[in-house]
Formats: C-alpha cells, sequence, structure tokens
C-alpha cells in the first residue's frame, strides 16, 4: 500500500514526527479550512453581501427583552461555567454586549452572573462600554455584573436564588454548560421566564431543549455574534465555516465512495508483519487496508494491531551529546 | 396548559397538569424503596464495558498505569462506583497507579478518600491496603486541561515537575518519579494503559491530546457517554458509561467474561473460544451500582409513566374538546 | 524550603536551582516585567490595541508553531542532540512545552486571588452596610475563612517527614485532619451531591411537561427513548430477551431485536453519526472563533 501512495512532498531528515508518512494530509486539511475563513472575511470586508439563514433563537432577544421591559423585571445572562476565559466565553460576552445594548436603551436592568474572577471582570468592563457608547454611563450599575462562586453547584445555587428572587422575565443561557443547565432551565421555567439558551457540550442541548423556549444548536452559537451585528469579519468568517463544512461533507462522500470500492472490486497482495508490509495471498482489503484509512491514519495508533508502528529508519536517528553534556538530572544532582 | 381551577378541568387536562410537588412526593418515595431492601437486578454488561474490563485485566502485574481523575462528590453516583470499581481491580492485580487532576482542585482529595475507603474494605477481609509512594502516588491537580494534557502527552515528567511527596517510610520529601511507581518512566508510552474517570468535558479533550500516544480506557457519566461513544473503539479501547456502566463492571469482577466471539467453535468443556476473562468470584464485589442500580430501574418507570400519562391525558383532552 | 525546583534535564528554559545562571535570569525577568509594566501604563491609549495584539499573537503563535514546526521523532532528553536548526527549533519548542502549560498554572494563582478579593469586596461591604441578606455574607466569609483554615492546617500537618505517612490511617488524625474531613467530605462533597440530585427531578418534571406527541418526529424522538431506557433497565431487557430470544443463541436472527441490539443500533446508526455532525460543526466553529482571537480580528463588544 505504501508504494501505491504518492511520494512524500519533502523527503528530507528534519521531517517531523507529525508528516510522517501521510500525516501532512491533516495539517493541510485544517490549513485549508484557516484559508478559506480568512478569504470570505477578506470578501465580506470588499462589500459583499453574504447571506446568513434566519436563526429564530436570535430573532426573539428583542421580544424576550420587550416582554422584561413591559413587566419590570431584568433580563439574566450567564455566559456559562468555563473554567478560564476562552473563545466560547467570549462569544458569548459579544452577544451579552448587543443584548445589553437593546435593554440599555429601554432602560431594562440587566444581571450578569459570572463563575470566573478574570470572566468577571471581562464581563465588567465589555458591560461598561456598552453603556458608555450608548452616551448613558451613569445608567451602568457595577453590581449588575456578579462573580458568584466558580465551584459549578455553589453557583448554580447562587444563580437559581437570583432567579427566584429577582424573578427575571428573560434570562439567556449561552456558553459552556454542564451538569447544571438543567438546574438554570427549569427555575426559570418555574417562574415563566422567557428562556434563550445554548451550550457548546452537546450532550446538555437535549435539556435545553427541553426546558427553553429558544435553543441555539450546535455552531449557531458561534453564528450569533455575525448574526445579530452582521460585522463584515464575523460574518466572513461564518461564510468561511461553512465552506469548511462543505469540504467535510464532500470528503465523506468521496472517502465512502473509494472506500466501497476498493473493499468490494480490488484485490490486495500484502500484509504486516513485525513492522514490514510483506506479500501475502490475493485477499479482499480489510478497512485498514484502503487508501482513505491510511491517509486518515498516517502511524499507528497504539491500539491498532492491523498496522504497527512505523519503525526508525537508521537515517532517523540522531547523534547522542557529548557525555559531558549530557544531562538527566540537573547539574547539583549529577554525579561528579 | 389550562388555567382553569382543577376542579373544573376534564380528565385529560388533569392528567397533563398533575402538580410538580405529587410527581417529586413519588419520585422519592419510589427511590427510597431499595434502601430498605435488597433487590437482585439481571445485568447483560455490555461491550464497551466488557472491553474495559479486559483491558485493565490484560495489564501485566506490577506495572504501573496513569490514571486522569476529574470527578468530584456530585458524581460519586456514577464516578465514585467506577473508579472504586477499578480501584478494586488494580489493588488485586497489584497494580500500581499514578493518579492526577486536570479538571477540578477538589478532585484530588476526593481520589485520596476513595483509595482510603477501598483500603478499609482490604483492612477488613485481611488484605493489606495500598501504600502511598510504595503502591500509588498523587501527582495533584494541574489546572487547565488543554494545556496540562498536551505537557504530559509531550513528556510525563517535566509536566510535574519539581513534584514531590514523602516516602512511606517518612524522611524529606522526595521526587516522585524516583517511587517505585514512577521510577523509569517519563513518557506516556512507558505506560501500559491511561484511565480517565471523569464527569466533563475532559474525556474529550484527553482524547484530542493523547490518542495514538498511549492506550486509553474511560469511565464516564451517563451525560457524557453518547458524545464519549463516537471514539469507541479506536481512541478508546473500552469505555464504562454511568451507573448501568459500573454495574456491569462489578458484573464482570463477579463473573468474569465468557462470550462467544461468531462463528466460533466450543472448546471440550462446551465454552466457546472468544474473549475469556477471569473474575474475582468469592471477594467484595459489588459496591456502589448494586445498590443504586434498583433506584436507576425505578427512576426509570416512574419516568416512562409520567410521559405516558402526559401524553394519554393530551390525547384525552383533545378528543373532549372535539365533542 | 527550597522555593527553586529543580527540573531534569537543564534546558534553554531552566537553570540548576541556587546556580548564578537562575538568579541572573530571575533577576532579569524581573526587570523586564517591571519595565514592561512601566512601559504600558505609560503607552498612549491608541497604542494599547495593537500591543495587546502584538502580546496575543505571540502567546498564540506558541501553540501554532509546535502544531506545525517538525515534530522530532523519538528523541532521548539530554541524551540526543539535533541534526540540523529546524530540529534544534523543533527541541527548543519541545522544551517549551512544559513552562507555557506552567504559565496557566501561574495565572489561575493570581485569578484565585482575584476571586478571593472580589467575594471578599462584594459580601464584607454587604455586611459593612447591613444591607439586604447580610445574614448569608457573614455565612459565606465565615465558611471561606473555616475551609481555608482547615484545609492549610491539614495540608501543613502532613509536611512533617516523621508523621506524614501515619496520618494515612485515620486512627492517627489530629483535630484539624478531623476539621478537614467534616467541611470537606461531611459537608461540602454531600451538598454538591444533593445539588446534583436535584436535577433527576427536574428532568421528571421537564420530561413530563415537555415529551408531548405532537409530530411524527416526537413520536420517534419518543419511541427511540423508550427503546434505549428500556435497554438500560436489566430486568426489563432480561423478560424481553427471553421472549424474542428464548434459547439466547446470539447467531438466531431474533436476537437482533433484543433490547440491547436495538438500542446499540440506535447509538451506532442515529446517534453517532448526528452528534460527529454538530461536533464536526462546533468544531469549525471554534477553529474561525481562535482564528479570529488570535489575529485580533475580533472585536469584544460586538459593535454594530
Amino acid at each position: 500500500m505504501y508504494s501505491s501512495l504518492p511520494p512524500p512532498l519533502f523527503a528530507n531528515l528534519w521531517l517531523g514526527n507529525q508528516y510522517r508518512h501521510t500525516g501532512w494530509f491533516g495539517i493541510v486539511f485544517v490549513l485549508t479550512m484557516v484559508a478559506f475563513v480568512l478569504m470570505n472575511i477578506r470578501r465580506a470586508k470588499t462589500g459583499r453581501n453574504l447571506y446568513i439563514r434566519r436563526i429564530a433563537g436570535l430573532n426573539a432577544i428583542d421580544e424576550a427583552i420587550g416582554r422584561a421591559t413591559e413587566m419590570g423585571k431584568p433580563v439574566l445572562m450567564v455566559p456559562g461555567l468555563s473554567a478560564n476565559l476562552n473563545a466560547i466565553v467570549m462569544q458569548a460576552l459579544n452577544i451579552f454586549a448587543h443584548v445589553t445594548r437593546i435593554a440599555a436603551k429601554f432602560s431594562n436592568p440587566i444581571l450578569v452572573c459570572c463563575n470566573d474572577a478574570a470572566i468577571f471582570t471581562v464581563a465588567q468592563e465589555v458591560i461598561r462600554d456598552v453603556y458608555q457608547e450608548q452616551g448613558i454611563p451613569e445608567s451602568f450599575d457595577p453590581d449588575s455584573v456578579r462573580f458568584i462562586s466558580d465551584r459549578q453547584f455553589a453557583f448554580a445555587a447562587g444563580v437559581s436564588g437570583i432567579i427566584l428572587r429577582e424573578q427575571t422575565a428573560a434570562t439567556f443561557f449561552l456558553g459552556e454548560f454542564f451538569a447544571e443547565s438543567l438546574i438554570f432551565a427549569e427555575t426559570a421555567n418555574s417562574i415563566g421566564a422567557i428562556q434563550i439558551a445554548s451550550s457548546t457540550q452537546i450532550t446538555q442541548t437535549p435539556f435545553f431543549i427541553a426546558a427553553c423556549d429558544y435553543v441555539l444548536i450546535g455552531d449557531e452559537f458561534y453564528a450569533a455574534s455575525a448574526y445579530l451585528t452582521r460585522q463584515p469579519i464575523l460574518v466572513g468568517s461564518l461564510v468561511g465555516q461553512d465552506w469548511s463544512k462543505l469540504l467535510v461533507i464532500v470528503s465523506i462522500m468521496v472517502g465512502i465512495g473509494l472506500n466501497s470500492f476498493q473493499r468490494i472490486n480490488t484485490k490486495y497482495d500484502k500484509t504486516w508483519k513485525d513492522g514490514q508490509e510483506v506479500d501475502a495471498p490475493e485477499h479482499t482489503r480489510k478497512a485498514s487496508e484502503t487508501f482513505t484509512y491510511i491517509l486518515l491514519n498516517p502511524q499507528t495508533n497504539a491500539n491498532d494491531a492491523d498496522i504497527p508502528a512505523i519503525k526508525l529508519r537508521p537515517e532517523d536517528k540522531r547523534p547522542e551529546l557529548p557525555l559531558n553534556e549530557r544531562v538527566t538530572k540537573t547539574d547539583a544532582e549529577a554525579p561528579k | 396548559m389550562s388555567t382553569k381551577p382543577r376542579s373544573e378541568m376534564s380528565l385529560g387536562e388533569k392528567m397533563q397538569s398533575v402538580p410538580k410537588p405529587i410527581l417529586y412526593l413519588v419520585l422519592v418515595l419510589l427511590t427510597s424503596l431499595p434502601l430498605f431492601k435488597e433487590l437482585n437486578v439481571p445485568n447483560k454488561p455490555n461491550e464497551a464495558s466488557e472491553d474495559f474490563y479486559a483491558t485493565v485485566m490484560a495489564v501485566p502485574e506490577g506495572s504501573t498505569i496513569l490514571i486522569q481523575s476529574d470527578w468530584t462528590g456530585s458524581t460519586r453516583g456514577e464516578s465514585g462506583g467506577e473508579f472504586e470499581s477499578l480501584m478494586r481491580i488494580l489493588m488485586r492485580r497489584k497494580i500500581k497507579f499514578a493518579v492526577y487532576a486536570a479538571g477540578d482542585p477538589q478532585a484530588p482529595q476526593v481520589v485520596k478518600d476513595s483509595i482510603s475507603r477501598v483500603n478499609d474494605e482490604r483492612k477488613l477481609s485481611g488484605q493489606p491496603g495500598y501504600k502511598q509512594w510504595d503502591d500509588w502516588i498523587s501527582l495533584g491537580n494541574l489546572p487547565n486541561a488543554e494545556a496540562a494534557n498536551q505537557a504530559i502527552a509531550n513528556n510525563v515528567q517535566t509536566a510535574f515537575p519539581g513534584r514531590k511527596a514523602i516516602p512511606s517510610t517518612g524522611g524529606s520529601p522526595q521526587d516522585v518519579f524516583d517511587s517505585p511507581v514512577l521510577k523509569g518512566h517519563t513518557k506516556l508510552s512507558d505506560f501500559p494503559l491511561l484511565v480517565v474517570v471523569t464527569a466533563s468535558n475532559t474525556a474529550t479533550i484527553a482524547i484530542e491530546r493523547y490518542a495514538g500516544k498511549v492506550k486509553m480506557a474511560q469511565m464516564v457519566t451517563g451525560v457524557m457517554g453518547p458524545e464519549t461513544l463516537n471514539y469507541y473503539p479506536k481512541q478508546v479501547v473500552g469505555l464504562v458509561v454511568g451507573l448501568k456502566g459500573v454495574y456491569d463492571i462489578e458484573t464482570l469482577m463477579e463473573g468474569g467474561i465468557n462470550t462467544a466471539d461468531p462463528h466460533t467453535i466450543k472448546d471440550d468443556n462446551g465454552k466457546f473460544q472468544g474473549k475469556s476473562v477471569e473474575g474475582f468470584p468469592g471477594e467484595l464485589n459489588k459496591g456502589k451500582a448494586t445498590r443504586y442500580y434498583p433506584t436507576l430501574h425505578f427512576a426509570f418507570a416512574l419516568l416512562i409513566i409520567a410521559v405516558l400519562i402526559g401524553n394519554i391525558g393530551m390525547f384525552l383532552a383533545k378528543k373532549e374538546a372535539g365533542k | 524550603m527550597n522555593f527553586f525546583l529543580d527540573i531534569p534535564p537543564a534546558t534553554f528554559w531552566n537553570n540548576p536551582s541556587g546556580s548564578n545562571a537562575l538568579m541572573i535570569r530571575l533577576a532579569l525577568a524581573l526587570l523586564i516585567g517591571i519595565a514592561a509594566i512601566f512601559v504600558l501604563l505609560k503607552a498612549p491609549t491608541n497604542y494599547r490595541r495593537p500591543i495587546v495584539g502584538v502580546v496575543t499573537f505571540l502567546s498564540g503563535a506558541f501553540y501554532v508553531m509546535l502544531y506545525l514546526w517538525p515534530v522530532a521523532i523519538s528523541r532521548n532528553k539530554g541524551i540526543d542532540a539535533p541534526r540540523n536548526p529546524v530540529e534544534g527549533v523543533a527541541f527548543w519548542l519541545d522544551d517549551a512545552v512544559p513552562v507555557v502549560a506552567n504559565f496557566t498554572s501561574i495565572v489561575t494563582a493570581f485569578l484565585l486571588g482575584l476571586g478571593v478579593y472580589s467575594l471578599l469586596r462584594v459580601h464584607g461591604r454587604k455586611v459593612m452596610r447591613k444591607e439586604t441578606d447580610w445574614v448569608f455574607s457573614v455565612v459565606l466569609l465565615s465558611s471561606m475563612v473555616l475551609m481555608v483554615f482547615a484545609g492549610y492546617g491539614d495540608w501543613y500537618s502532613r509536611l512533617d517527614p516523621i508523621k506524614a505517612p501515619a496520618l494515612e490511617l485515620r486512627e492517627n488524625w489530629g483535630p484539624i485532619n478531623y476539621l478537614r474531613d467534616v467541611l470537606f467530605e461531611g459537608m461540602l462533597q454531600q451538598m454538591d451531591a444533593a445539588m446534583f440530585s436535584l436535577i433527576a427531578f427536574y428532568i421528571l418534571s421537564a420530561a413530563y411537561r415537555a415529551f408531548r406527541v405532537r409530530t411524527i418526529e416526537a413520536t420517534i424522538l419518543l419511541a427511540a427513548a423508550f427503546i434505549v431506557m428500556f435497554s438500560f433497565m436489566g430486568s426489563v431487557e432480561a423478560a424481553w430477551g427471553h421472549m424474542v430470544n428464548p434459547s439466547g443463541n446470539i447467531d438466531n436472527f431474533s436476537n437482533n431485536f433484543t433490547l440491547t441490539e436495538v438500542a446499540k443500533w440506535i447509538r451506532g446508526s442515529i446517534q453517532k453519526p448526528a452528534i460527529r455532525g454538530i461536533d464536526f460543526g462546533v468544531g469549525i466553529g471554534a477553529l474561525a472563533m481562535g482564528l479570529r482571537l488570535w489575529l485580533s480580528l475580533d472585536r469584544t463588544g460586538g459593535k454594530s
């Protein structure tokens, strides 16, 4: 099978572990997706009008805040339970900035509950900036952004308590949620709040769907900021993501076709023994002997008995350091 | 849902609006029943649990495995049972282990308490307990699972720089990599197995960084099961999911595995020549899952009945409205 | 106490404890850090965004380099030498991985302090001004102090090189060890478990309220849910299996209709592809989001 694959692009000594055999494929695939995103950001910046389909949950934001304003009750926002400040939290804060902008216009009180001190600091700045941008910095209440606790269920208890005491009319649960998702959703449901939710943890999505009014599933969460703000960078990035998904779909279809054809129609006369490819009686190909398998599994993983680990070639070995430079302990502990 | 007073509601509307306190009371009563009477429930272990058990039982005696344990008291029903079953197997087979956490700072202490409980069990049955330093070692907590797992995949020794522990015989703290547990283990490939026991997404973070570098098995909660099943059996060779998974392990510890591969022949003893792994008959194998599994039954049954009542009520209400 | 830990083997990123090279590097790092803070404070406002952008880019560039740069094959640290400059850079990156990972530990430690300060500020103010529910703030603050005291006390007692091994056994515990156990295992873990068990009640009420067979899709969803739930119930599974495949022979065609086989098919053929599809989308979304943050293309606050 090796011989039928295209030769490595760079047959040099400095070829790294991740480029051995067909290991370059995964990296090229990722770089292609990166190129799609950057290309479409450039396209969007030239003023092209790129279409995004309707997302029901995001269209309901205005309705939710309007309802809260009518009832004179606050709007609650929770950016998830991320362990640290990451891309998901930043995305959630972008959406909350949009929600706060609308709430500020109607002078509706807001509450943001954070589970991490770093997230709390950034959230406070983001929300303060929104009020300043709207020209009403005096309306910003520093206590509206709260750090509750970094412990999962202490946070859940704290937020549930706030929902019940403040009788929030609209709640936004967007970000990384885990087991506490249903606690939030049911508590808010019990007081009749309108809920818009999304969890990047797929396993929590069914709980949100059962209890919330609108749910953003999967990468609709990442599309949200582009949808709401229509910034060219965000819209372009979203289109680039869609191109990447199309690439994945096409790869899967091509892979299915190729794999099926090879396994049904072609014979193979090699096998593996002691890490070497050796002659074998002609047989129908196993899954591990197809082109797509080898392309996607460049070096055996520790569990795969079908293709043994690619052994070091003589040219892969490197020189050893001189004895006096060699260290396995620090100099202070090395034998004198 | 109807806003009429309950006395004016039709049967269908009443069935659709059973008050929450009644539902919760019934749940409390039903799930409390197994506390008073031990119930034996038949069980057929699934393939993923069997593969997990077979993988752990295939680890050579006296070797060291690496365990990532990220669970805390909140998931002690599932994760606690999983971890204790794993401890029983490892201790009976004299397999050493090094345990670290990458998700929760509470996890290392929870692990110590759990090991202490299993040790107490062993002492009651006259077996020696596991000693820290000689038989197991705690490597503490590494915050930020992504960076921690990346560092461990790169080199285990440099991922835990300067970690020291007091030997079991006392004395000044020494580097954990000088202990009998970790001596000579610097890379992931030095460990025959890595087990991840978790209730959170550290399961998938571990798969992203460790797959292909070490043989990995996982024990996750029921909620994480669907997500982690995607990686079985390639990236994750064995998978225990939720309370059912723990019950599978306890069943296998009792009776072992003797399953037939399709189209294999029976040997002279009438046993199929498929997968065959011994159990630990005569020892204490029943743990949390055996106690909690009947509770799961009752909870599921109530859930199904509640859903059926709601739907029957909906159809009746539609029929009555149509009249 | 030796504050400076030895990390064998010695690399670009470390030096032996107590050595002059280590002291010089620490002093240099401190000077550079103070100078950087001074420069940042004095920098004009319009320079701050580019500075943040550069720092973000350099920080992210490390992991991008780690991903793209050829990784050294089967290197024996401290023994092997690089063959060429490319491999030299690879060695340097490889040595930097644990150091960079430790940066997060250090930042997390600072954030812990920030979290404690925040709690003290908010709840301390509530107590001083006797605002609404100030009594709960007293409970929170006193619990925090007690847990810190007990935790540190327990940890300190285990530093004694002679008494530490004996403390592995409960009978050798002192009052501080028992206090830590009561607070952590006896209270915190139980309260965590109690909060988690609330979910059982919420699942029941949510399922009862939400699972209505109004459409064909809802019917299929409900049927699949019932099959999977029944397959987890050993008694039901055994009874059904006995009815459908009395001999228990797995080669029988009727074995395909046992609950475990049907549930396995639902999980393998329907659930797995669906989750994988969503996972692809979420993964690509995270890639795009990470790229925008790394290149500082995103403006936090999402202006329209």
